[in-house]
């Protein structure tokens, strides 16, 4: 399944955590219109690539789905970041 | 024979464990008490199939009063298997270019050669994979860690 949800944490100098719960889901439901509108020329771009369009779309499924439980952190004295994809 | 004994050789014939980490699990397993046997088989099964590739780095540079910085990325081996998959999508000519490209930059590797056949192996190989590197000049002191887990 691919991730519905990232959570990115902001630490600050004070070392107060922000954390913020991205919907992924969103994105994915807003690509959809958007897919359906490239279509043609994602279609075209594949024969003109010999790849099956329909291999190529189960590939990138797979490495949507393969994002999950990605993690990220970048760590300072003053600040710090972290992205947790879930 | 032991089931036990039959798993271990199963683990052995599939490349899982080396012949040293079965003779100790052997060993382990024909004494009285299974309790470390257990221990050492689920560490040893455990090893054998990682789940994440790990990078850490710690750097830090003179000068900066920021302190150091850490840097930890955790990416799922299941990502490197997609990742592959979708190498397999790219047509011949692109890989034969950045095979030549990556030539000119001294890095000999055939990407011809990644196919989701060898799949299972390369992540397999991965598994024993450890990179360390301590790097200290006079400006900065950066540590970079590689590793399975």
């Amino acid at each position: 399944m691919i991730p519905f949800v990232a959570v990115v944490s902001l630490r600050n100098r004070e070392s107060r955590t922000f954390r913020l719960w991205v919907p992924l889901i969103l994105v994915w439901l807003l690509f959809v219109p958007l897919m359906v509108l490239l279509s043609p020329l994602i279609l075209v771009a594949s024969l003109a690539c010999r790849v099956n369009p329909f291999r190529g779309f189960v590939v990138v499924w797979q490495v949507l789905s393969a994002v999950r439980e990605t993690e990220f952190e970048l760590d300072r004295r003053s600040a710090g970041v972290s992205i947790c994809i879930l | 024979m032991s089931g036990h004994r039959r798993q271990i050789l199963e683990m052995l014939a599939a490349g899982k464990i080396t012949a040293e980490e079965a003779e100790r699990l052997i060993s382990a397993a024909e004494e009285p008490s299974t309790t470390k046997f257990s221990e050492q088989y689920s560490a040893a099964e455990t090893k054998g199939r990682p789940k994440y590739l790990r990078v850490e780095v710690d750097a830090e540079e003179d000068g900066r009063h920021d302190g150091p910085t850490r840097v930890n990325v955790r990416v799922p081996m299941q990502l490197l298997r997609a990742g592959v998959k979708l190498a397999g999508l790219i047509p011949a000519q692109a890989l034969h270019r950045a095979n030549i490209a990556m030539h000119e930059k001294g890095i000999p590797f055939d990407l011809t050669q990644i196919k989701p056949e060898n799949l299972e192996d390369l992540v397999e190989q991965l598994s024993d994979l450890s990179v360390d590197l301590d790097q200290k000049d006079e400006k900065a002191k950066v540590k970079v860690r590689v590793f399975c887990e």
